[in-house]
């Protein structure tokens, strides 16, 4: 037998890995591969609606409304007792009453003109078909403790230990992320359909596209163009891998299409890559931004000075992060993010709410402040830039509520907070000192659960201390935009032509301009001309032959909350020759003819006082509205700054204060009595003349 | 004739103490897995994991359910399933979805148009308000103020002239909610009652004085059918299934008596 070539099991297999290798080279397993989470569906409903042409003003309508609401399809809110759906929670917006898992009324002072229902992503539904002990996944044993646990005799403060204990252990991965075994088929399909979820026991893909479906469903049910405006939404859930940096993002999307799935945590951790995908969505026409949250809980990742990998931050970074994500919610129930008594020790007001525990921890940890505030980011991002990185923190501002009830507690005078049976009471809240058995309770809950003492001891009498006592009562996205519909709103966050309150619907304009002075502001055509001659909130003002810029600033109360005490404006900037980032803050107008000092830049007290006996507040002072043209006094033209309002009412009670009051017993000593109900405008960014300054639009 | 009714008295107690000894207990121990049972626990698991069970898995798949109903019929032997609330609940829950899907699925025409007249106030297109208005803020002592310049107006003539408002001057077809969204209940309740076409004043609001010229009411109407139809088709539909099972419960109800203790404590 001559020259028959006879191939040993060695070299066939050599030849097989070459040949996979050649596929993987040339990029050709796309062929077989398939990305679920681009598959985009269309949920518009026919919505029959009268024919009413839908008024539009040029010169733009504040449209106040929460863009962060969770439901039942959220996996802790399931957890927390919650019941409620999408449905409920836009008819909870448009004004409609709704039940607190504790069973009282949840109603708004005043409807919402916006509201986007945004549950967790990661294990959408999930949560309630394991509790559903008729479905597939209830079969499973690790589900048991899960098993019925909303059956109405069960959503009671004595079951808040049992539900501290399962959020944990979902969030800990003792419950989900049960892989099948290496060789399982689902294996095949989740690579194949680029779904990692699908590789998961604890996962049923039909359970979660029907949950993100009506979740879809329920926007487009409530989209009413004019009147109401609704976007399909989700909340991106991730974290950093050490440490549990919080790293949450809101998505919405500005169309009835969206993708079939929302991409999630269990796709990746990285927040690049979450911005990679809307892109790719945004190439198939559906655009959508990204609302970072809580950065405060961020243990300093949020706007962190290098990327997710650790990297340094390049200008491609900085565009794409900015293209993605061009508003961040500053203030919300699990507290506000301005800035930090120790990152603004010469702020008067930046005490205010501050939460500083990370996101989620058990038990609490405590959170660094820096690169966890917005003021401080726009410092970094200024700084960024001058190092020539680009900027990736040139954001606007909104606020929202992150209820996780399908209702937002906005009111100091009427809150509920936001986990449902944990903080459903003010007990459970540590504002009013615990009964015996609440006691008991916490008490068995830290034995039973391996957790720190959960009560504290103060001046004699006992508190819940889990942390809800830094929670509060806030807040709400405002867009400046020609007509309430989808289209226009979203055009107003990507243009950051927003502002964020606490809850109170205050309402603020804001220019900046080289010739603001010039503009009569008891004319009519105020608003019109400062649009004619400058640039709005959100916007850059380029240099004009290094003219001191001028600004306009005009702020209104809320018809139902307290009257304005003063209007500040913040100004950031980068010193030149140091490199350090510096601070200012002026107040510009004062309540009741009062003039700030020119040494100090405060305005004088007005007299405003609260009654901490009744909650009452004096009536003769404060402003109805304040409007006021600025010039900087300590302007340098060759140095970028950016300029942002913030408007503070008069002091009003706490909620924990409210809370004490309707109990009958006093305040709680350490918690602040009052707080300034307040707005902040999205910031102004001057922009120095400069030769070799690339100009990047955003 | 008496002798006959005994004996046939006593043959029928034999037999009900036969039946009683021999019988009853016997056929309860044996499970019977019907053919249809078999093919859906089969499908199921194919369903789940995608592809169909080998002879093993089918082995586990009867094990597992057989020892299921084992579980189930003893715990039936000991009345497990009596005051359980979970299990009453989800039987109230099945019967609740049984009397659901009673419902017919299309609504006629007709009973479509009764429901929409018997139901217009909920898609009644409210009325509309066009207005404009001179404003004088509060900081001022604007009552006087704008008094005396609405005098001045009527007496003269000429341009009334006020502050610029935050919202505006003129406003177009604003329904009720957003004049008391955007000035307030008190606002509100002057200018509803206001005369078209004349200017009138001042009229108070949170934020100062208001001189206002009503240009036109809108009149708010009752759309027809077709512009509303398939909100009247899913309004339609969610009420029937609430009805059917309203009418079930009441019709079950009346067999009821329910016994309370009159003594006891709330």
């Amino acid at each position: 037998m001559v020259g028959k070539m006879k191939l040993s099991k060695s070299s066939i297999g050599l030849i097989i890995v070459s040949f996979i290798f050649y596929l993987y080279a040339t990029n050709s397993f796309s062929i077989f591969q398939r990305d679920s989470a681009l598959e985009i569906v269309d949920f518009s409903i026919e919505n029959s609606s009268v024919d009413t042409d839908i008024p539009s003003n040029p010169y733009r309508n504040p449209y106040y409304g929460d863009l962060h609401v969770h439901t039942k399809y959220s996996f802790d809110a399931y957890i927390f007792g919650v019941t409620a759906t999408p449905y409920d929670a836009y008819r909870f917006a448009t004004g409609e009453v709704i039940k607190h898992p504790l069973g009282f009324d949840m109603k708004l002072k005043e409807p919402l003109d916006f509201y986007a229902v945004t549950d967790h992503g990661f294990y959408m539904g999930m949560i309630e078909n394991y509790a559903d002990t008729s479905s597939k996944m209830s079969k499973n044993e690790w589900t048991k403790p899960i098993h019925n646990i909303n059956r109405p005799e069960n959503v009671t403060v004595e079951s808040t230990g049992e539900r501290a204990d399962l959020f944990s252990s979902v969030l800990s991965r003792e419950i989900i992320n049960k892989p099948y075994p290496w060789w399982h088929p689902n294996y095949l399909g989740a690579w194949l359909t680029n779904n990692i979820q699908l590789a998961l026991t604890s996962f049923d893909y039909d359970v979660h596209k029907s949950a993100w479906a009506d979740v879809a469903k329920a926007a487009e049910e409530f989209n009413d163009p004019g009147n109401f405006t609704t976007f399909i939404g989700y909340e991106y859930t991730t974290s950093t891998e050490v440490e549990g940096g919080n790293l949450h993002r809101n998505v919405i999307f500005n169309s009835s299409n969206a993708p079939i799935r929302p991409w999630t945590r269990i796709d990746s951790l990285n927040p690049e890559d979450l911005w990679t995908w809307m892109d790719n969505l945004r190439g198939k026409g559906v655009d959508s931004l990204a609302m970072p949250h809580n950065s405060n809980g961020s243990n300093g990742q949020m706007f962190e000075v290098e990327t997710f990998r650790g990297n340094p931050i390049n200008k491609e970074y900085s565009e794409k992060r900015m293209r993605n994500e061009p508003v961040v919610e500053m203030t919300q129930v699990k507290g506000t993010s301005d800035t930090h008594p120790l990152l603004s020790p010469d702020d008067e007001w930046a005490d205010f709410e501050i939460m500083d525990k990370r996101v989620g921890s058990r038990p609490p940890t405590y959170s660094m402040p820096q690169g966890g505030y917005v003021r401080d980011a726009f410092l970094r991002g200024l700084t960024l830039e001058w190092e020539g990185r680009g900027n990736p923190y040139k954001f606007g501002l909104i606020g929202s509520s992150d209820t996780h009830t399908g209702a937002g507690a906005f009111d100091e005078n009427n809150y509920w907070s936001k986990v449902g049976v944990l903080d459903g009471t003010d007990m459970g809240r540590g504002s009013v000192p615990l009964s015996q058995d609440r006691i008991d309770q916490l008490t068995q809950y830290s034995i039973d659960f391996n957790q720190p003492l959960s009560t504290k001891e103060i001046e004699g009498k006992t508190y819940a201390d889990v942390g809800f006592d830094q929670w509060g009562a806030s807040g709400l996205a405002v867009a400046w935009a020609e007509e309430n519909t989808r289209d226009s709103i979203f055009q107003a966050f990507k243009r950051k032509e927003t502002f964020a309150t606490t809850g109170t619907r205050i309402a603020v304009r804001f220019f900046a301009g080289f010739d603001m002075e010039s503009i009569d502001l008891n004319s009519e055509d105020m608003i019109k001309n400062a649009y004619a001659k400058g640039v709005t909130m959100g916007a850059d003002l380029f240099s004009q032959a290094n003219q001191t810029p001028q600004f306009l600033v005009w702020a209104q109360r809320d018809k139902l909350g307290a009257p304005l005490q003063r209007v500040q404006i913040i100004k950031g900037w980068v010193e030149t020759a140091s490199g350090t980032p510096k601070e200012k803050i002026y107040d510009v107008a004062c309540s009741d003819g009062l003039v700030a000092d020119p040494v100090t830049n405060r305005c004088p007290d007005n007299g405003a006082r609260v009654n901490i006996n009744d909650c009452s507040i004096s009536n003769d002072v404060g402003a109805g509205e304040l409007k006021t043209t600025w010039a900087d006094p300590d302007f340098d033209p060759a140095v970028k700054a950016f300029y942002y309002v913030r408007v503070l009412e008069n002091p009003t009670c706490r909620w924990s204060t409210w809370d004490a009051l309707k109990a009958g017993v006093k305040p709680r000593p350490d918690l602040h009595e009052t707080i300034q109900e307040r707005a902040w405008s999205s910031p102004i960014w001057y922009i120095p003349d400069s030769s070799d300054l690339e100009i990047i639009p955003l | 004739m008496r002798l006959r009714i005994i004996v046939f008295f006593l043959i029928g107690l034999l037999i009900f103490i036969l039946d009683v000894a021999f019988s009853s207990e016997q056929d309860s121990k044996d499970i019977y897995i019907s053919d249809q049972e078999l093919t859906s626990l089969l499908s199921a698991w194919q369903s789940q994991v995608g592809r169909p069970p080998n002879d093993e898995e089918i082995v586990n798949i009867i094990n597992n359910f057989v020892q299921e109903e084992i579980l189930y019929r003893e715990a039936l032997l000991l009345n497990l399933d009596e005051e359980d609330r979970i299990i009453k609940r989800r039987l109230a829950q099945k019967i609740t979805f049984l009397k659901q899907e009673t419902v017919p699925e299309d609504p006629s025409q007709e009973e479509l148009k009764e429901f929409f007249e018997q139901n217009k106030g909920n898609y009644y297109v409210p009325e509309t308000y066009s207005f404009s208005h001179h404003y004088y803020s509060k900081e001022s002592s604007a009552k006087e103020i704008a008094t005396k310049a609405f005098k001045d107006y009527q007496i003269n003539g000429g341009e009334l002239k006020g502050d610029p408002f935050f919202l505006g001057k003129n406003f177009y077809q604003n329904t009720a909610n957003e004049i008391k969204k955007n000035f307030g209940e008190l606002f509100f309740s002057s200018i509803k009652n206001l005369p078209v076409n004349e200017w009138s004043g001042p009229h108070e609001s949170t934020f100062g004085y208001h001189i206002i010229l009503l240009k036109e009411v809108k009149a708010g109407f009752s759309p027809p059918l077709e512009k509303v139809l398939i909100k009247v088709q899913q309004d339609y539909l969610s009420e029937a299934q609430d009805k059917a099972i309203a009418k079930y419960i009441n019709e079950i109800r009346s067999q009821y008596r329910v016994v309370i203790n009159p003594d006891y404590k709330f």
